[in-house]
């Protein structure tokens, strides 16, 4: 008799909270970021492939953030330069966006779709308000983001040298790529 | 029944946590800390500042002559300089060899860097510890004296252990024990104490970032050694950083650029105004 209580009440757990259990929630620890800068002598790329994120269809909530310390341009002493003198990572150590969804999104149709997001991006312990452009495409039972912005430096109070024999462009394009799978809670 | 109901509405609360923003979670988190220091010499003491693999150091040093000789000398500028120029080529992440050559008593030198311990970012390790060996060798002519030195009297060497804080993102602290051997000495060569083979220090360095690229440096070797005419190494100076390059301006009691002339040579007394100006230029290259 307890068991039958015990399984209908399982029972009523699951249709109250049918969204909880296979709701429309998506996740990835292996994303990958670049920013790249563009200056007149000088491009360089700062990438990293371990972008997590959280797309919650039933939520409408984003949320993407990057340990800076993952992130490689290719040159170690560039590297501890970025970390320790421009970026901090001591002190802020992500790069992170958290906001909504601003257009429809259906995951029953197939191929790319266009979405626009608004949301706050916060590096270096600044934040700001964007509004971000990319493509979501149901893939795999899971969903895959392609997004790309510009930052500008100065808005992130990221000071940068006057006298620098490599240059760093104050306007950094940010892509992002990242393969979401379903959430299992 | 009752606990299951419980069970129940604690079931049906928690969806609302597992669905907030993700908690933040550092992929790395025993990075080792990084940039104590802007170049592998603060003024003239080596630092733990590590090469990485295929990185090639470049540096060029100097100092002039005291500034108490005027102006009509420039403040010591043409009373001539003391130069040292020197490669370093980091072999490992850990491990890198250099060369150099003082025009001071025409010393040939080569080193290595050897890192023993990295100070860590989580505190799990509070300090970084290198190991800096080297041997000089004197190319000076000595045809005057009755007795031309060897291959063997002509050669110094020296170890240097600096242990290092990074407090802060602006201020770092090393103490730096030192010793010192030249297989022969003599009023030749430009030492304090012509009759002393073997000289021990413990150096003390640091620096405090005032701007983001730009900090204030100073260093200071104690005589130890129980020698005549050894006065303290003292050094202050101002790093400037540029992305690349590290500039290094200092006033400095010492013509040495070098270890073993650091703790062994003739110093002047800071008091006195018996410093020099001196400046380092240092150039980092990427091998490969």
């Amino acid at each position: 008799m307890k068991f039958i209580h015990l399984t209908l009440l399982f029972l009523v757990f699951l249709l109250l909270r049918y969204d909880c259990v296979f709701g429309q929630s998506y996740m990835s620890e292996e994303g990958y970021v670049e920013f790249i800068s563009r200056a007149p002598l000088l491009e360089f790329k700062g990438k990293s492939d371990h972008l997590t994120g959280l797309i919650d269809l039933d939520q409408n909530l984003i949320d993407f953030y990057v340990d800076l310390n993952t992130i490689d341009t290719g040159i170690q002493r560039r590297n501890r330069d970025m970390r320790s003198t421009y970026l901090k990572t001591d002190t802020f150590p992500f790069a992170e966006f958290s906001g909504k969804l601003l257009t429809e999104f259906d995951p029953q149709s197939e191929g790319e779709q266009q979405v626009k997001t608004r949301g706050i991006f916060t590096i270096h312990g600044v934040e700001r308000e964007i509004d971000v452009e990319g493509t979501l495409e149901p893939r795999n039972g899971g969903l895959k983001l392609n997004a790309s912005w510009t930052i500008l430096l100065d808005d992130y109070n990221i000071e940068r040298p006057r006298v620098l024999f490599y240059e760093l462009a104050d306007e950094q394009v940010v892509n992002i790529s990242v393969l979401l799978s379903p959430r299992i809670n | 029944m009752r606990p299951a109901i419980v069970l129940l509405f604690t079931l049906l609360l928690l969806p609302g946590v597992l669905y907030a923003q993700l908690e933040r979670q550092r992929v790395v988190t025993d990075q080792a800390v990084e940039l104590t220091f802007m170049a592998p010499r603060n003024i003239n003491l080596f630092t733990v500042e590590p090469l990485s693999k295929g990185e090639l150091h470049y540096s060029i040093m100097h100092t002039f002559g005291e500034v108490n000789s005027g102006a009509g000398d420039l403040w010591g500028v043409d009373r001539g300089a003391n130069v040292r120029f020197s490669f370093e080529y980091g072999f490992g992440d850990n491990v890198s060899l250099g060369f150099g050559r003082s025009s001071m008593d025409k010393i040939y030198d080569m080193s290595a860097r050897i890192v023993l311990i990295r100070q860590k970012r989580d505190g799990s390790v509070p300090v970084s510890i290198s190991a800096a060996p080297a041997v000089g060798i004197n190319t000076s002519g000595f045809g005057f004296l009755d007795q031309d030195y060897s291959f063997s009297d002509r050669l110094n060497f020296s170890l240097a252990l600096p242990i290092a804080r990074k407090f802060s993102d602006d201020f770092s602290l090393m103490v730096v024990p030192m010793a010192v051997h030249f297989n022969r000495v003599g009023p030749e060569l430009n030492i304090s104490d012509p009759q002393v083979n073997t000289y021990f220090s413990t150096g003390v360095g640091g620096r405090y970032k005032f701007a983001s690229r730009t900090a204030l440096s100073f260093q200071y070797v104690p005589p130890l050694t129980d020698a005549e005419n050894l006065n303290a190494n003292i050094g202050i100076g101002i790093d400037i950083e540029t992305g690349g390059h590290v500039f290094q301006m200092f006033f400095t009691t010492s013509r040495a650029l070098n270890e073993s002339y650091l703790i062994a040579g003739e110093n002047g007394n800071f008091f006195d105004r018996e410093f020099r100006f001196g400046f380092n230029i240092n150039r980092l290259f990427r091998i490969r």
